[in-house]
C-alpha cells in the first residue's frame, strides 16, 4: 500500500504543469465529442415527431392555407367586403371554368308550395359576365369577399385573446405555484370564485355594459379563457420548482422573477403551447356564438359568427349563403384541434396519444 | 371528508355572493332610473323611492337584493312581455330546457361509450379510425352547425321530423335538438373512453383476470369497464355545464320555448331584468354542479381530497380535465 502511494506522489512530483494546462479549450478540434450518441436538439426532434402524425401536418397545411386566403382572399375577387349591389342579390354561387361541368354554374333549386324548380339568376338578369364564387347574399354582396374577411376578423379576435390569456394565465399560475403557501392559498381561492361564474354570463353581461366591437369581444374572452391556462402553468410550476436546476440557480443567486420566467418558464412552453393552440378554437365558438346572439362584430363588418347568423335567416331558400362560413369555421376548429393533438403529443412522448 | 366537503360549500356560497354582487352593481350601472316620469314632483319621487327602499344606504339595498333573489323573486319583464313577473316566465321554461339537456347527455354519454368501446376493443383497425374520425369532427364542429344542418337535411328536405319544437309533438320535435346538442359530449366520452380503456387494458390486473381464466363479458365489464368508468364520469359533469352555452342557439333555431331562448331574446331586446335573472339562474346551476362534480371527484379520488390533486399522478387527470373544461 504504501509502496504504491510513494509511485503515485513519485509521479504528481514529476509532472510539471505546462501553460497550455491553464489555458481555455474552445476551440472545435480541441474539444473531444460523442458522435456515436449524438444528442438531439429538443426542438428539431419536436418537429419531426410532430410532422410524422398525418392528421397534425394536414392540420397545419389547412391553417397556413385559411390564413392566407384571409389575407388575400377579400382582395382577389374584385369585390369589397361591404359594396351592396341590390339588383345582383341571391344569386347562387358561379365559378368559371367550373361552370361548363354543371356545378356551381349559378343554379339553384328553389322550392315553392307548388314544387321545387331550377332557376338561374345569373341568366335570368342576363348576367353573363359576373361571377360570385361563394355567391351573393341578401344585400347583393360578395359572399367569396366577406367570408375571407370574417375569416381574418375571428382569426384577428381568437389569437389575440388566446395570446392575452397565455399571458395572463401563466403568469397567474406560475407565481401561485412558485411562492405557494398563503399566496397560492390566497390566489387559488380568487381562481375558484372566477371559475365558478359561467363563462356565458360574464361576456353576456359586459357586451351588454361596453359597446360591442372587437376590442370588447377581445377583452371578454380575455376575462373568462385565462382559468385553464393558468391551472396548467401552476401545475407545471409544482412538478418542476423542487428540481435541481432550481435550487443551483437559487444557490447563485437567482431571484424569484428571474428563476420563473428565465428558469423555469423554459421548461414548460410546451404544455403551455399546446394549451393555445386548443383555447383558439373556443375563442373562435365563443365568437361565433355572439355574433349568433347579437351582440358580435357591429355591421357592416362581419365575422364568421355573423356571417352564419345572417345566412341562417335565409338557409332554407339560399342553403349555400351559410355553407362557406360554415365550412370555413369548422375546418379551422378543425385544423386547430388537430395540431393541438399533435403538438401535445410531439412535446410529451411519454404521454398516451388520447 | 366532512372538512372538505365544508369547504367546497364555502366556496360556491362565496362565489355566488360575488355573482350576485356584479349583477347588483350591474343593475345600479344601468341607464335611467324606474320613476322617470315628468309629472312626478319630488315629494312624490321620494314617497316612490321609500316605497321600493330605494332611499336606503347602498349595502341595506343589497342585502334585500340578495334576499329577493333566494326567495325567487327577479322582478317583472319590461319589454319581453310586459308586468309578468320573471319568476312565472322561467317556470314554465326551466323544465323543457332541463328536459332536453338530459336527453342530449344521455344519448352523448351512451352513444359515446359505445364508440369509445369499440375503438379500445377494436384498437389499430378501420373501427378504431371511423371511432376517431367522429369525435374529432364532434369536438371541433359546434353544436349549432349541428343544429341546421339536421334542420336542413332531415327537417327541410327528408321531412322526417318536425323542424321547430312543439308541444304537440314533443318526442318527434326534441329529436333533432337533443342529438345536436349531444354531439360534443358524445365526442368528448369517446375520446376519453378510448384513452381510459387503452390504459386499463394494458394493466396488470386485466392480465392477472385474463389467466385466472376469465373471458368475454365478464372480463370486459366487471373487470376493465368498471376501472375505465371512474374517469369517465368525471368528464361528464363539465359536459353538462357546457351543454348551457350550446343550448342557446340550438333552442333559437328550434324555436324551442326554453331558457335559452328567452335569454337570447331577452338580450336583443334589451330586456335587463330577464337578463340579469337568467344569469343568476345560469351561474347557481353552473355552481351547484361545480359543486357535486367536486364532491363526487373526493369520493372517488382521494388525492383531490387531501390537496394532492396537483402532484405526479392526480395532476396529469386533472390538467385533462382543465383542458377538456377549457375546450367548450
Amino acid at each position: 500500500m504504501s509502496n504504491a502511494n510513494a509511485v503515485l506522489t513519485a509521479q504528481a512530483a514529476a509532472y510539471i504543469p505546462k501553460d497550455e494546462d491553464f489555458r481555455l479549450k474552445n476551440s472545435g478540434e480541441e474539444l473531444g465529442r460523442d458522435t456515436n450518441f449524438a444528442g438531439q436538439a429538443y426542438w428539431k426532434e419536436v418537429i419531426v415527431r410532430f410532422f410524422r402524425k398525418k392528421s397534425a401536418a394536414v392540420g397545419l397545411i389547412l391553417i397556413l392555407l385559411i390564413t392566407l386566403l384571409a389575407v388575400v382572399g377579400p382582395m382577389i375577387s374584385g369585390y369589397t367586403y361591404s359594396a351592396q349591389n341590390l339588383s345582383q342579390k341571391n344569386l347562387a354561387p358561379r365559378i368559371p371554368v367550373i361552370e361548363n361541368t354543371g356545378v356551381f354554374d349559378g343554379s339553384e333549386t328553389i322550392s315553392t308550395t307548388t314544387g321545387s324548380k331550377k332557376t338561374n339568376g345569373y341568366f335570368d338578369k342576363k348576367l353573363t359576365n359576373v361571377y360570385y364564387w361563394f355567391g351573393s347574399d341578401n344585400y347583393g354582396r360578395d359572399i367569396f369577399t366577406r367570408t375571407w374577411m370574417g375569416t381574418r376578423v375571428s382569426l384577428i379576435i381568437a389569437v389575440a385573446a388566446a395570446v392575452i390569456d397565455m399571458v395572463i394565465g401563466m403568469s397567474y399560475g406560475l407565481i401561485s405555484g412558485y411562492f405557494g403557501g398563503r399566496v397560492d392559498m390566497v390566489m387559488q381561492r380568487i381562481l375558484e370564485v372566477c371559475n365558478g361564474i359561467p363563462r356565458l354570463v360574464i361576456v353576456t353581461l359586459l357586451l351588454l355594459v361596453l359597446k360591442p366591437g372587437m376590442v370588447t369581444i377581445i377583452f371578454a374572452l380575455m376575462l373568462t379563457e385565462w382559468i385553464g391556462m393558468s391551472r396548467i402553468a401552476r401545475a407545471e410550476m409544482l412538478k418542476l420548482k423542487e428540481q435541481e436546476f432550481v435550487l443551483a440557480s437559487r444557490t447563485l443567486g437567482a431571484g424569484n422573477f428571474f428563476i420563473i420566467f428565465k428558469e423555469i418558464l423554459p421548461n414548460i412552453i410546451g404544455p403551455i403551447i399546446t394549451q393555445v393552440m386548443f383555447s383558439i378554437p373556443t375563442a373562435i365558438f365563443t365568437e361565433a356564438f355572439l355574433s349568433f346572439v347579437g351582440l358580435g362584430i357591429p355591421v357592416p363588418q362581419c365575422s364568421l359568427g355573423s356571417l352564419i347568423s345572417e345566412g341562417y335567416n335565409s338557409f332554407t331558400t339560399h342553403p349555400y349563403q351559410i355553407v362557406a362560413p360554415i365550412i370555413v369555421m369548422a375546418l379551422l376548429m378543425l385544423s386547430f384541434n388537430l395540431v393541438g393533438d399533435g403538438l401535445r403529443e410531439a412535446l410529451d412522448p411519454k404521454l398516451k396519444e388520447m | 371528508m366532512k372538512k372538505y366537503i365544508l369547504k367546497r360549500v364555502v366556496t360556491a356560497v362565496f362565489t355566488l355572493l360575488v355573482i350576485i354582487l356584479i349583477l347588483f352593481i350591474l343593475m345600479k350601472l344601468m341607464p335611467g332610473s324606474p320613476f322617470n316620469d315628468e309629472k312626478l314632483n319630488n315629494d312624490q319621487r321620494a314617497a316612490l323611492y321609500a316605497k321600493y327602499g330605494l332611499d336606503q344606504p347602498v349595502i341595506i339595498q343589497f342585502l334585500r337584493y340578495v334576499g329577493n333573489l333566494l326567495h325567487g323573486d327577479f322582478g317583472v319583464s319590461y319589454n319581453i312581455s310586459k308586468n309578468t313577473p320573471i319568476s312565472q316566465l322561467i317556470a314554465t321554461r326551466l323544465p323543457i330546457s332541463v328536459s332536453i339537456g338530459f336527453a342530449a347527455v344521455a344519448f352523448g354519454a351512451l352513444i359515446g361509450l359505445l364508440l369509445g368501446l369499440l375503438a379500445a376493443f377494436k384498437h389499430d383497425t378501420i373501427w378504431d379510425t371511423i371511432a376517431t374520425i367522429i369525435s374529432v369532427i364532434g369536438v371541433s364542429v359546434p353544436s349549432y352547425v349541428f343544429a341546421l344542418a339536421l334542420s336542413y337535411t332531415f327537417g327541410y328536405h327528408w321531412k322526417i321530423f318536425p323542424m321547430l319544437f312543439s308541444r304537440a309533438q314533443l318526442v318527434k320535435s326534441s329529436v333533432l335538438p337533443s342529438i345536436s346538442l349531444s354531439m360534443f359530449t358524445m365526442a368528448n366520452i369517446a375520446r376519453f373512453t378510448r384513452s381510459e380503456m387503452l390504459e386499463v387494458l394494458d394493466s396488470d390486473y386485466m392480465l392477472l383476470a385474463e389467466s385466472k381464466g376469465i373471458s368475454g363479458p365478464a372480463l370486459i365489464f366487471r373487470h376493465a369497464l368498471r376501472n375505465a368508468l371512474i374517469p369517465i364520469i368525471t368528464v361528464l359533469a363539465p359536459l353538462i355545464v357546457d351543454l348551457m352555452t350550446g343550448s342557446l342557439v340550438v333552442e333559437k333555431i328550434f324555436a324551442i320555448p326554453g331558457v335559452g331562448s328567452l335569454l337570447v331574446n331577452a338580450i336583443q331586446s334589451n330586456d335587463y331584468n330577464v337578463v340579469i335573472a337568467l344569469s343568476f339562474i345560469y351561474s347557481a346551476m353552473y355552481i351547484g354542479i361545480m359543486l357535486l362534480v367536486d364532491i363526487l371527484y373526493g369520493i372517488i379520488d382521494p388525492r383531490i381530497r387531501l390537496g394532492k390533486s396537483d402532484g405526479e399522478g392526480g395532476g396529469r387527470k386533472k390538467l385533462r380535465l382543465a383542458r377538456k373544461g377549457a375546450g367548450a
